[in-house]
């Protein structure tokens, strides 16, 4: 929105005059693809690089027109009404939007991040057998929860918090920033048409709020407060913290299951610390199954380590809290003790800033350049991905790695020197600008494409975005 | 931002009016003048607004639906993008938008129940195709502010609650206007108040002035209201038909 009317291009007149020979819409010259990142139930996720620029990656979502000949699906509305709207260094930045007439679909435009936090905890559990470090964790979770604050201080809830919807950035400027992705379920929830729960079951169940599992009609941001919970939970044990069984095929949001391995840890919610607990609909429906077992000892210490006294343990335990009008805002989260004391969180929430500590090279995101833009196998000589080999020779290194096979990404990118770190955020985020050091390593490709993932941008940021971003403690540790 | 009228896309677009009322050149080659103009959109307005009754969703639908057809009036050609299918789409859209979506084969169903002998049929894919203009032609600026949202504790405030549903009126009535193009909507919301306190012979000079507002162009949006109730009954159907006419399509797409 900072960027004004020239933001999101308008393609009508590519549009109407999108079948030159090929059949390929003008705007998608201006792009070189790489190939699929992500699949999702509304369409498909694409690297692509800017011809001009080929050191700015861009994740393209494209939209399928819905199947039940109702037009642009209502997901793609949501996304795009909400992102055209805000602009805030730790939410995903929508730098386009394209229509092809031709065959009716949709294509949003973000730039491109090479992580997430569902990859970065699968690596830390399955390859680097070791716990996140501190610093990350704590730098993760407080961008995390800024982004949020400045969400809900808009009334926008985000609705489906997990770690494979925070992103964070690979190399460049934003090098460890934290961007919150996929707003295909957010809402504005001022005074809205329909109670929130009309719209169907929202939340992955693992990060679904008690509330919502007791069946709530009016929910609110303490949802993904919830949520921020179970993925801090999740950063420091490397393991999803209530692991339901999903009961697939209701319209019922009741998940016993969800709701059992929720009382195992924190023990049954009572009437006593949640009053308005009767008032939910599925706490009456059955009152056998839910009420029927009691679990007393809140075991969640235990579960993530942490002794009571740790304020990490403390601030966990408040977004857990059951009754949501006492859970924890995001704007008292980010105020909490934890991150007023050491390791203090950072901007660049991969590389802690002293020098010589050790850092994590997470792998970049799996690529497969077999897939072209219409979602076909096997790529034409013609296809922009080619091109863009040929363009790109001369550059840090290969782009794609033309074979078949699921190999392991192997971190290439350029050793990171710390004070080049520290002030490329002073200075680039004033000026907003930036190169890109490092146009993002070398993807490479594996069978199965992660989830639906994609973002980010290293354009200009709205001043007032960057003061808001700065933890009141970033002063002690500029250098 | 998308609860902060001050910051969002719907702020920053606001128009003057000389930008408003500029008709498209190509519309000008067949005939259509800046009067032909405004009362086209009117009759548009109608239309959704009768629409939406039969489809049923709420008044803040029509009203986000009426805003979207005007957004796309200011740049693009009457004769290039039909009005009916633009208005019909628009709420089709906007019901997208305000989460209460309308399913676009009963909206075909009741256009033609609203115009049974029309000769100019839309089928789904006319909405769908014009859907995807329309986006377009709004640049992907979708969350609107209404007048509503801020009128019942203006009321409330000003003592007003009797009049709930006169100033009401009067702020469905500012949809057959370009206002909402114009003006920020809390002030289009005074302006309907300053009017309904008028009505209602409510002497209310001391709560305006408490508002730190500028009441001049509070004055100046109920002086535009006021005037467009008296233009409006002049407009007689046989001119309303003359200026429809020139906008029908020569060739279906």
């Amino acid at each position: 929105m900072g960027d004004g009317n020239s933001n999101a291009s308008s393609s009508s007149r590519a549009g109407n005059s999108n079948n030159n020979g090929n059949n390929r819409p003008e705007w998608l010259q201006q792009y070189d693809l790489i190939g699929k990142i992500g699949e999702g139930t509304y369409g498909l996720v694409f690297l692509a690089k800017i011809k001009s620029n080929r050191s700015k990656s861009i994740a393209i979502k494209k939209f399928k027109q819905s199947k039940d000949g109702d037009g642009v699906s209502p997901t793609a509305i949501r996304e795009i009404m909400l992102l055209r709207e805000i602009n805030h260094e730790n939410v995903v930045k929508l730098v386009n939007v394209h229509i092809n007439h031709a065959d009716m679909s949709l294509y949003l435009a973000f730039d491109y991040a090479e992580h997430d936090l569902y990859e970065i905890i699968r690596h830390h559990r399955d390859k680097v057998n070791q716990p996140i470090n501190q610093y990350t964790v704590k730098s993760l979770l407080w961008q995390l929860l800024n982004g949020l604050n400045y969400l809900h201080s808009n009334w926008i809830v985000h609705r489906d918090l997990k770690p494979s919807n925070i992103l964070v950035m690979g190399e460049g400027d934003e090098h460890g920033v934290v961007k919150i992705a996929d707003f295909g379920l957010a809402r504005i929830y001022q005074s809205p048409l329909k109670p929130l729960s009309e719209n169907g079951v929202v939340v992955t169940i693992w990060y679904r709020a008690p509330e919502l599992l007791l069946g709530a009609k009016h929910y609110t941001s303490a949802v993904d407060m919830w949520a921020v919970g179970c993925i801090f939970a999740e950063l420091l044990t490397l393991k999803p913290l209530f692991q339901g069984q999903e009961v697939k095929g209701t319209p019922n949001p009741f998940q016993f299951d969800q709701l059992d391995k929720i009382f195992k840890v924190l023990g049954h919610p009572t009437q006593e610390k949640w009053p308005t607990l009767v008032n939910l609909p599925h706490w009456h429906a059955d009152v056998q199954q839910i009420q029927g077992r009691k679990y007393e000892n809140a075991g969640l210490y235990s579960v993530v380590h942490l002794s009571p006294k740790n304020p990490a343990y403390d601030l966990l335990s408040k977004m857990l809290e059951y009754d949501p009008r006492k859970r924890i805002t995001a704007a008292q989260a980010l105020e909490h003790e934890y991150f007023r004391m050491e390791p203090l969180p950072g901007r660049n929430a991969l590389v802690p800033p002293q020098p010589g500590e050790k850092f994590v090279n997470y792998p970049i995101r799996p690529v497969d350049t077999t897939t072209d833009f219409e979602g076909t196998i096997s790529l034409q000589p013609s296809q922009p991905v080619s091109s863009g080999n040929a363009v790109s020779g001369g550059m840090a290194g290969p782009h794609v790695m033309p074979t078949r096979s699921v190999q392991r990404p192997i971190p290439m990118g350029m050793q990171r020197m710390q004070p080049q770190g520290m002030s490329a955020y002073n200075i680039t985020s004033q000026a907003g600008m930036g190169g890109g050091m490092n146009p993002g390593g070398i993807p490479m490709q594996r069978g199965v494409a992660a989830q639906a993932h994609q973002q980010q941008q290293m354009r200009r940021k709205d001043p007032a975005g960057m003061t808001g971003y700065h933890p009141p403690q970033q002063k002690s540790r500029r250098f | 931002m998308a609860a902060n009228f001050w910051t969002s896309s719907h702020c920053k677009q606001l128009l003057d009016p000389e930008e408003v009322d500029v008709v498209h050149p190509l519309d000008k080659e067949r005939g259509i003048t800046l009067e032909d103009f405004k009362l086209i959109k009117l009759h548009m307005a109608n239309y959704i607004a009768k629409l939406a009754q039969n489809v049923k969703v709420r008044q803040r639908v029509v009203a986000t639906a009426i805003t979207y057809m005007r957004r796309v009036f200011v740049r693009r050609p009457m004769t290039e993008y039909d009005p009916r299918l633009v208005a019909s789409t628009c709420l089709y859209l906007a019901s997208k938008a305000e989460e209460s979506t309308v399913q676009a084969r009963l909206l075909v169903f009741y256009i033609r129940k609203i115009y049974p002998d029309d000769k100019h049929k839309y089928e789904i894919k006319d909405i769908l195709e014009m859907e995807m203009k329309i986006l377009e032609a709004l640049n992907y600026y979708l969350v609107v502010f209404h007048p509503y949202r801020a009128l019942s504790q203006l009321l409330q405030d000003a003592n007003m609650n009797d009049a709930t549903q006169v100033t009401w009126g009067i702020v469905n009535d500012t949809y057959k206007m370009d206002l909402i193009l114009v003006h920020p909507p809390h002030l289009i919301a005074l302006a309907c108040i300053y009017i309904a306190s008028v009505l209602k012979d409510k002497e209310n000079t001391a709560w305006f002035e408490e508002l730190r507002v500028d009441m001049n162009v509070v004055k100046n949006i109920a002086m535009e209201i006021l005037d467009f109730y008296d233009s409006q009954k002049m407009i007689t159907d046989e001119r309303m038909s003359a200026a429809l006419i020139k906008v029908k399509p020569i060739t279906p797409q």
